[in-house]
């Protein structure tokens, strides 16, 4: 059936919403919501349900009037607007309701529970749509997918072995568990957090000359601390948000900074931050304007920025009451100084900058999004009200942004897309399971792991990813967004670096081969920073399309031809008793180290074993028999066991299967 | 309006992967290679070589001299165009040279006048725009075994200018992202095949390949193969030996000067011979706060080998015409001993690429308090350089892009004007 928000206000967007939308209301027409078009502008209201042709709006991109300019609708899209008007405006909340079954509000139920209603509710729609699912994944395939995703690295040989050779009932659901309990959970999603909040370095990043680079790594970890503490999402934003504090105690100051601009918190950067973090949504645009395509107002910004106005730091601190400076000897003090007396006018409000396009200097009052002003007592500090607000159970954004992120993590794509555009008329892809995960966050008192696990027990996370043998590209990509079979992404940096310094033994994996000493560190210019920048600038991923190579043939270069590839690793060397040889300073092969002496009794791998054992290191499975035959007609041909082996690693870990998360 | 037409690359990679499966028989990369070149390249396009002096350069200590400044001028091979002694060769080839002595760029940060500089465009926080050479490469660049745009790193003096500007294609697409080279010296990192024999070791890995692409049909291994056979390609490819700077004849890089911007330089020219149309020499450093006389004497003699190198390079090999050398940074210097950073009224330089040459265009004062604090004759703001570089590149600045968030763009601000004095 045709609605609104899925069909109509697409092309609503695209061709009528730059005259007619926040920006601009020629005619005083605004087409951006239903109750906005039933208002209509001028002449009247802009449709008349059921009949098309007493449709304003209808009649004037019918006769060609609208829209002004040379690209005008296709015949399709014009007979999209016919149906959806002539079916009396049918928006996504009139879909007829899912048969499937609902859990009860209010209660953490037990993760297949979950998992299951989740299934019921992907399954349903998949129907609907007359896909068939993919089938299950094979262990293998699972197991890897398990690691990449909750551990941030690929299994370890002995690992990947004994999950495949396991007979256990439930293996995989124990698996998860074992997982989420590992330090590597927290870690990973740590490192994920991290990212969300500091995206990679881009010349329009809010603070582009100074780029904390310890700060934000530090972040990182303070995330993985409180994950793997499992503590619950809202105490975390509590902390990120309200952190009142220095970084030497508090690492986590950096997050408001970062959000802010020109190495500073901002009113702005925070608002702007704290509500596509922890609301989901998108509200830049109207730091300067009113949204051309959402109903999100210009004021509507100051009045959330206005609960950041107090907050002041850098990278490296926050507070709302700074502590008094030190006294300084040199100067005497004057004891009748007394601190300045905030205006009363100015309590709880904060002026449109100058940096805005329009109502520069305009007094706005902070007032909780679609709710209530806020009227501070006296100079007390703001942002504790506002997370009294944005974390209570009844607050409409801050379960659903966390599950829907959440969910996007695992499957490439949110129940809500983008991931931080949740508003009415953005609606979800599975409405009933964006409510199912919320419920159960909010009911878990936002245990992070809670959800999780929901998520990696259901059928959907287990399936495989393998393509169809015969599928069109776009019947292939419509059964992934519909959630009937997983993404094939590229590994993003951080999770590609952490598998390979543990394949290789290695906890440098340093790719660089220009000598960062060769004049090169330069201060903020410098052009090649430490062995993990450099790695994540060459692997960074493209978020626009995670399947892509955003920066290929320097990528494939590293991977076929840096030394640091080809000289084995101290991994194999210990497994497969064989010397191996680390790269010296000036970057070539130095000095061979040589592998343990073999004790009484343990017997030295043969190379078939090495292959095995190489195999599940790297692709976290056996090798077949073709693959065996191949890496082993290898190592007798070469006849230079320690090098062969080398080889055989350097070709695992440049397989498409390698590189790609599946 | 054009909506993004970049599926060009996209399209080539799918060529490649479905080389890589039909090639049974042959070298596995062979057929790639095949496909590639199936898609013919566009005609004869022009080229350009930015330098980029990052940090900042005292006009007056190099381009526009002033009567009692810290630097005497000399004259030139045309007759009324003076620049600073310091730069002799340059000073032969001025005809050659325009010089734009009206630069009025508004910003005095340096990240953000980089950002400008290079974009046209004032940073924002919400949106991404596209840099120069990105730009370049969409619109000019043509399908080889080399990206398009390729940056070299010539090295850098004491100074700190600042985070460094790293170019994004933005909208228009990560193939269009540079390649870079971090020391011309040393070509290309891991250009050159290390370990043994890598013939072998690619028949292994290729084979595995074939067989995951038939079991796993999807963009994404697609993706990775293409990439892979093209990096192999490159590294097969004569155009590989375009980062080799030992392929020169000992004088004419000794011409060039021994410094490593001098060897940038010379790489740029063989590299844009080779097919790519966009490079950035940048050298870091130029923010001179202790006073620009002292360490641009010390800079002098190798900018001035290099450049000029460079252009009487380009023209000899007749590839001048069709080449745009640009000289610049992100800002001037105040006038006087050039310590602070001055965008009000500042130089670049233009050579090639079809232009009027022999020429100075816009004035700064020669008198009053401060001579060179001010534009006296035709400013010329970052957008009019945006536009006029295009021109030049035979790029129509009129296209305007949707990108993300439905965001209708121009490529060039609208208000810009190109410098129509560099036209005939």
């Amino acid at each position: 059936m045709v609605t609104f928000e899925r069909d109509v206000l697409p092309i609503l967007t695209s061709n009528c919403l730059g005259c007619h939308g926040g920006l601009l209301q020629k005619g005083d027409l605004d087409l951006r919501s239903m109750p906005a078009l039933l208002k209509g502008g001028k002449s009247g209201p802009a449709v008349k349900p059921g009949d098309p042709d007493a449709s304003p709006l209808w009649e004037a991109i019918d006769s060609g009037e609208m829209p002004k300019g040379e690209k005008k609708l296709s015949a399709g899209e014009k007979e999209m607007l016919r149906r959806w008007v002539a079916a009396k405006l049918p928006t996504v909340a009139s879909l007829p309701g899912d048969a499937a079954h609902k859990l009860s509000v209010g209660t953490t139920h037990p993760p297949t529970v979950v998992a299951a209603a989740i299934d019921a509710e992907i399954d349903t729609a998949l129907r609907r749509q007359i896909f068939k699912p993919a089938s299950p994944s094979d262990d293998a395939e699972f197991l890897r997918r398990i690691y990449l995703d909750l551990a941030g690295r690929v299994p370890t040989a002995a690992q990947a072995a004994a999950f495949l050779d396991s007979s256990e009932i439930d293996k995989r659901g124990r698996l998860i568990e074992e997982l989420l309990a590992s330090p590597q959970f927290g870690e990973q999603f740590g490192r994920t957090w991290r990212d969300w909040i500091a995206p990679p370095e881009l010349p329009s990043d809010p603070n582009s000359g100074k780029q904390p680079v310890n700060e934000t790594r530090a972040l990182g970890k303070w995330f993985a601390d409180r994950f793997n503490a499992d503590e619950p999402w809202d105490e975390i934003v509590r902390a990120v948000v309200g952190v009142e504090g220095e970084a030497k105690n508090h690492p986590q100051v950096v997050a408001l900074g970062l959000m802010g601009e020109g190495g500073k918190t901002t009113p702005a950067g925070s608002a702007r931050g704290v509500a596509s973090l922890f609301m989901g949504m998108q509200i830049q645009c109207a730091q300067c304007h009113d949204d051309p395509y959402r109903v999100f107002s210009q004021d509507e910004f100051w009045q959330l920025a206005a609960f950041f106005k107090k907050a002041n730091g850098d990278f490296t601190k926050v507070y709302e009451n700074p502590p008094p400076p030190k006294p300084d000897p040199k100067k005497p003090q004057d004891p009748d100084k007394k601190p300045k007396p905030v205006d009363p006018a100015t309590i709880g409000t904060i002026d449109i900058p100058s940096s805005s396009f329009k109502n520069v200097g305009k007094r706005i009052s902070a007032r909780f999004p679609a709710g209530q002003e806020h009227k501070p007592d006296g100079d007390e500090p703001l942002r504790p009200a506002l997370l009294n607000w944005l974390t209570a159970k009844e607050n409409p954004y801050f379960a659903r942004a966390f599950v829907n992120r959440t969910w996007s993590y695992f499957f490439n794509r949110g129940i809500v897309h983008p991931v931080d555009d949740l508003r009415p008329l953005n609606p979800p892809s599975h409405p009933h399971l964006l409510d199912l995960l919320e419920q159960q966050f909010k009911a878990s008192n936002y245990d992070v792991k809670h959800i999780v696990r929901c998520i990696c027990n259901s059928a959907a996370y287990q399936r495989t990813s393998r393509p169809a043998p015969v599928e069109s590209e776009s019947q292939g990509a419509a059964l992934v967004r519909g959630f009937g079979r997983m993404p094939v992404r590229v590994m993003n940096a951080d999770v590609l670096y952490e598998s390979l310094k543990q394949i290789y033994g290695d906890p440098k994996f340093d790719l660089r081969s220009v000598d960062p000493k060769d004049g090169n560190t330069n201060g903020e210019s410098a052009a090649v920073g430490d062995e993990l920048l450099e790695f994540q600038r060459k692997f960074c991923t493209n978020e626009e399309d995670a399947a892509d190579f955003t920066h290929g043939i320097p990528q494939m270069l590293a991977m076929l031809n840096h030394p640091r590839l080809l000289v084995g690793g101290a991994a194999l060397g210990a497994y497969a008793h064989v010397p191996w040889t680390p790269l010296d300073k000036t970057g070539n092969p130095g000095k061979p180290v040589q592998p343990p002496s073999v004790k009484g009794g343990t017997a030295v791998p043969t190379p078939q074993q090495v292959v095995e054992w190489l195999y599940l290191s790297t692709l976290s499975r056996r090798p077949t028999a073709q693959e065996r035959d191949e890496a082993l007609d290898y190592v007798a041909k070469l006849n230079d066991p320690p090098r062969a082996y080398a080889d055989v690693l350097w070709m695992l870990v440049n397989r498409s299967e390698f590189m790609l998360l599946r | 309006m054009t909506t993004k037409p970049f599926l060009a690359r996209r399209d080539c990679l799918r060529l490649g992967a479905a080389g890589l499966l039909s090639s049974a028989s042959v070298p596995w990369f062979e057929s790639v290679v095949r496909a590639a070149q199936s898609q013919s390249p566009r005609g004869r396009s022009k080229a350009c070589i930015l330098l980029w002096m990052d940090g900042g350069p005292s006009q007056q200590h190099t381009f526009d001299p002033k009567p009692g400044g810290e630097f005497k001028s000399t004259p030139t091979a045309v007759p009324g165009i003076h620049i600073v002694e310091q730069l002799p060769k340059l000073a032969a080839s001025m005809k050659d040279l325009a010089i734009l002595r009206s630069m009025k760029t508004e910003i005095n940060d340096h990240y953000d006048a980089k950002y400008y500089l290079h974009t046209g465009f004032k940073r924002t926080t919400t949106f991404e725009h596209p840099a120069l050479g990105c730009i370049a490469s969409h619109q000019i660049g043509r399908e080889t075994e080399l990206p398009a745009f390729i940056t070299i790193d010539a090295g850098n003096d004491k100074g700190n200018g600042g985070r460094l500007y790293r170019s994004v294609p933005a909208y228009l697409g990560p193939e269009h992202a540079p390649l870079a080279v971090q020391n011309a010296l040393m070509g290309l990192e891991n250009l050159k095949p290390t370990g043994g024999d890598l013939e072998a070791r690619l028949e292994l890995l290729s084979r595995s390949e074939a067989r995951f692409l038939e079991q796993y049909p999807s963009p994404a291994v697609s993706a990775k193969q293409a990439a892979l056979s093209r990096a192999v390609r490159l590294m097969k490819s004569n155009k590989a030996k375009a980062f080799n700077l030992d392929e020169e004849p000992a004088a004419l890089r000794a011409a060039y000067g021994e410094h490593r911007f001098g060897q940038s330089c010379l790489l740029a020219r063989r590299l844009v011979e080779a097919g790519v149309s966009f490079v950035e020499v940048f050298h870091r450093g130029w923010d001179d706060h202790e006073g620009a006389a002292k360490r641009i004497t010390e800079r002098a003699p190798w900018m001035d080998a290099g450049m000029s190198a460079l252009i009487g390079d380009l023209k000899q090999r007749g590839m001048l015409e069709d080449t745009l050398v640009i000289w610049m940074g992100e800002f001037g210097r105040t006038p006087g001993k050039g310590d602070g950073h001055f965008c009000n009224a500042w130089t670049s330089v233009f050579a090639g690429g079809g232009i009027n040459t022999g020429i100075t265009i816009g004035k700064t004062n020669e008198d009053g308090k401060k001579p060179g604090n001010e534009v006296v004759e035709r400013p010329i703001s970052a957008p009019d350089f945006m536009a006029t570089v295009c021109k030049v590149l035979d790029i129509d600045t009129h296209q305007e892009f949707i990108a993300p968030g439905q965001r209708p763009m121009p490529l060039v601000e609208k208000t810009a004007k190109v410098v129509s004095e560099l036209f005939a």
